[in-house]
């Protein structure tokens, strides 16, 4: 060697170390995520009913679809998908090279006996048994070919298969465990596989070395960068904030509005806004008894409410203010909503005369001899409730908060003691319509529903019902469109603004992206952010 | 150990009591279990029914009142309606890191709590007795969701000393001041009381008068014959503990049976909380046994009148 070479080589030399040590950090890259729930019960996508779960869940297992948070389909544990012309069953070819992390090989069997199993009632399926639909069998076609069949036409199977509720189970680890110990050593086929669980503290996931077949919608297939997953229960948010900014976590959950604003000004964090799909924090208003029978008194209530600038005190602009049943981001969404209720006090003034109800001495309309005061027991949101008080009462409606336990609001509902209560729903599909709004799902003592409204228009029934079977996506679209100008025109829901998922997390990191819903992260494809 | 057999024998009819009670609350307050443990769900119907027969909420209540009482006397409650875990192992899970906490409690305790009580009771109204008790005073009246942000506030983030919402014995630091600056405070209002008390006592001007050196007066005859109401107030704090401290475990991230019990009461997860009561009821009536256990330890009257 050349001593002019000698400088050459140390460079090299240099970089090479500089190189292996970044590589030596990246495969250890450990990653903990702050959740906001410390009860979780459960890791069998086919039994939960909680977003905190599918938080763990989505982690480890892989879905026969995947889709992106704008609703687009892309290949993953199934490579085509094809659904008969009459709705009534779907045929799947999968991927033959995937494996469990127990070992066991994904094939036909696997789908046939998750989906054989969330149907069973001995599984208990809290979330899952609702998503697959009306499912009657499997067909087993080939070792990697199915077809799942349903009872009646089901349009939106394809849609179902995203959901990460029906994710595929290692058939084999299910038999070994018992469902039971399956929910608390979940084996699926996904980037990261499951090591443990200290209840009421974390969560520890690591990366599944094998891993090859990551959705197509990720430019690399392999394993992920990230060596360890841990889930901490951090229920206090600003616990999570000034772990965050410790530097203990690396990512936050449901972060107070305020922080988000402080810390997406700040170069050592970044922030991400989440709007759920589904129905928006929204209240409905009893229809059964009371002034609220009267369309007019109805009205005035939403024309009361100056939704965004509530919006705008509460959440910094972050979330803002909804029209309709349905966020904005659901798939189904009638734009027309919009221009239903925009802000008018003195609108909401003359309907209320025109309604018979005259202001008192102390500014609460009467009407009979008796006041406009209406009942609202809630466990939701006391500062919406506060604020939506407060717009009321300049029209003269006098609003009852009443913060009450689940227990005490449940009992109010079934016992049809209330006048307004409070809704929100993240839910895929324009198809959760038919929960708050059908004839169906008034409530009745023994029968916990939630039709809150005690609403029941014959007309939206059979349209709902139209658009659940309808043959195509058009169709569809259309019979959810009318639904949502009925349920407008009566005037019974008052959309107040949409849900968010407010994570902030550390700047150093990059590449998590929100999963279909907007509510959990994937962080498969998180890596640092250099 | 006749007297502590005969303890021990009495926690049976308080049991029985309390799980009556309990199962007759769960039954009056509001509120199906299914319907909870579902909130939020767009759940139908077929789910609902499942769950309910799968908790057994279809049958009887005298029926599931017996079946109930028949299991616990076997030492089996059952399995939690939510987790659908044995009940046993859920707490055994999480009583490790109560007691952990109860411990770290104590010690701060009896240091900070002893240490402020003597100061302040050996020269009452002095300024360094008023010192004491503010800060005291300020133990008991302080909120622990207040002290703990601040701790962390000041520790955890300008400082940086102690991790904020970790495992282990340097995340168990906060915590542990937290409750134990509650526990203190009163603790110390009864030394302080006490001792000064104690310290007009004729033996304690005889054993001054034979010469002893101050520090043997007080920590020998003086203290000695004060401690025990401070300690039956201690033994009451600790098994409120033991129970789980539902703020502090909230505030840093922390798993515990406040938690549990508070999570399993809002879901009536009826099996879940007959077996905390089980546990709370016995961690009162051992921690009561061994503190009636420490005043013959420590005055040798008390031990005189029951052999008596």
């Amino acid at each position: 060697m050349t001593p002019r070479a000698l400088p050459l080589v140390v460079a090299i030399a240099t970089t090479c170390i500089a190189c292996a040590e970044a590589r030596a950090q990246s495969a250890d890259l450990t990653v903990v995520w702050a959740d906001d729930s410390n009860s979780d019960v459960t890791f069998d996508p086919r039994v939960t009913q909680s977003r905190h779960e599918e938080q763990v869940i989505i982690q480890l297992f892989d879905q026969l679809i995947y889709g992106d948070p704008t609703g687009k389909l892309y290949p993953s544990l199934a490579t085509a998908w094809q659904a008969a012309p009459d709705n009534r069953s779907v045929t799947l070819k999968l991927r033959d090279d995937v494996t469990f992390h127990d070992g066991s090989k994904f094939d036909a069997d696997a789908v046939k006996f998750t989906f054989d199993t969330i149907v069973d009632p001995a599984t208990g399926s809290q979330g899952a048994v609702d998503i697959l639909g009306p499912y009657l069998s499997s067909d087993i076609i080939g070792p990697y070919e199915i077809r799942i069949n349903y009872k009646r036409p089901f349009p939106n199977a394809i849609d179902s298969f995203t959901d990460d509720r029906l994710s595929i189970v290692s058939p084999a680890a299910v038999k070994k465990l018992g469902n039971t110990g399956f929910a608390q050593a979940p084996v699926g086929s996904g980037p990261f596989r499951f090591v443990s669980w200290d209840k009421g503290d974390k969560v520890t996931l690591e990366r599944n070395p094998d891993y090859k077949w990551a959705p197509g919608v990720f430019q690399d297939k392999g394993p992920s960068k990230v060596a360890r997953y841990i889930q901490r229960y951090i229920p206090n948010a600003a616990t999570r904030v000034a772990a965050l900014e410790a530097g203990e976590i690396q990512f936050s959950e449901l972060t107070p509005p305020l922080d988000m604003r402080r810390l997406g000004q700040s170069k050592n964090f970044k922030t991400m806004v989440g709007v759920a799909p589904g129905v928006p924090l929204s209240l409905m208003l009893n229809v059964s008894h009371g002034p609220l029978q009267d369309i007019k008194v109805r009205q005035a209530f939403i024309y009361a409410i100056d939704r965004p600038r509530l919006a705008q005190n509460l959440f910094f602009g972050l979330a803002k203010a909804s029209w309709g049943p349905l966020a904005p981001t659901t798939p189904g969404y009638w734009k027309g909503v919009e221009d239903y209720y925009k802000f008018n006090r003195a609108t909401a003034m003359q309907l209320l005369d025109e309604a018979g109800w005259k202001p008192g001495p102390d500014g609460i309309r009467e009407k009979d001899g008796k006041t406009l005061q209406l009942y609202y027991p809630t466990l939701l949101e006391p500062d919406t409730s506060v604020a939506v008080q407060a717009d009321l009462k300049r029209v003269g409606i006098d609003l009852k908060v009443e913060d009450v336990t689940k227990a005490r609001q449940d009992e109010a509902i079934l016992s049809n003691g209330y006048d307004v209560g409070a809704i929100r729903w993240v839910y895929n599909d324009a198809a959760v319509l038919q929960i708050p709004f059908t004839t169906a799902n008034i409530p009745a003592p023994g029968k916990f529903k939630f039709n809150w409204m005690r609403w029941s228009d014959p007309k939206l029934d059979d349209v709902i019902a139209a658009a659940g079977a309808a043959a195509s996506q058009t169709d569809r679209d259309k019979l959810y469109a009318d639904a949502q100008k009925m349920i407008m025109d009566a005037a019974v829901f008052v959309p107040v603004h949409d849900q968010i998922q407010t994570i902030a997390y550390t700047a150093k990191l990059t590449g998590i992206a929100f999963a279909r819903g907007n509510w959990q992260a994937r962080l498969y494809d998180v890596r640092p952010a250099d | 150990m006749r007297y502590a057999l005969r303890r021990i024998v009495g926690i049976v009819p308080v049991l029985f009591c309390t799980w009556t009670i309990v199962f007759a609350v769960m039954q009056i307050i509001p509120g199906d279990p299914v319907n909870l443990m579902l909130a939020g769900v767009p759940a139908s119907e077929t789910v609902r029914a499942n769950e309910r027969h799968r908790l057994g909420l279809d049958r009887p209540l005298g029926e599931r009142y017996v079946t109930f009482l028949w299991r616990a006397a076997q030492g089996d409650f059952g399995d939690s309606y939510r987790s659908r875990q044995p009940v046993t192992r859920l707490i055994a899970e999480q009583a490790g890191a109560t007691l952990q906490l109860a411990a770290g409690g104590l010690v701060v305790a009896v240091v900070l709590g002893l240490g402020l009580g003597l100061i302040a009771g050996l020269k009452p109204n002095s300024w360094r007795d008023t010192l004491c008790m503010t800060i005291a005073l300020a133990g008991v009246s302080m909120p622990s969701f207040w002290i703990g942000m601040l701790l962390i506030y000041v520790f955890g983030m300008t400082l940086a000393w102690v991790p904020i919402a970790s495992s282990g014995v340097m995340g168990l630091i906060l915590p542990s001041i937290t409750v134990g600056l509650f526990i203190a405070g009163g603790f110390a209002r009864l030394v302080r009381a006490s001792i000064i008390d104690a310290m007009a006592q004729d033996y304690v001007r005889t054993a001054s008068a034979k010469g002893l050196t101050r520090s043997r007066v007080v920590l020998k005859h003086a203290l000695r014959n004060a401690i025990i109401p401070p300690i039956t107030l201690l033994g009451i704090q600790i098994a409120v503990l033991i129970g789980g401290a539902v703020v502090t475990e909230n505030v840093f991230a922390r798993p515990g049976l406040g938690t549990m019990l508070v999570d399993a009461v809002l879901n009536k997860d009826l099996p879940l909380v007959q077996g905390l009561v089980v546990y709370t009821t016995a961690a009162y009536v051992i921690i009561n046994l061994i503190v009636d256990l420490l005043y013959g330890v420590i005055d040798p009257r008390v031990r005189a009148e029951r052999l008596a």
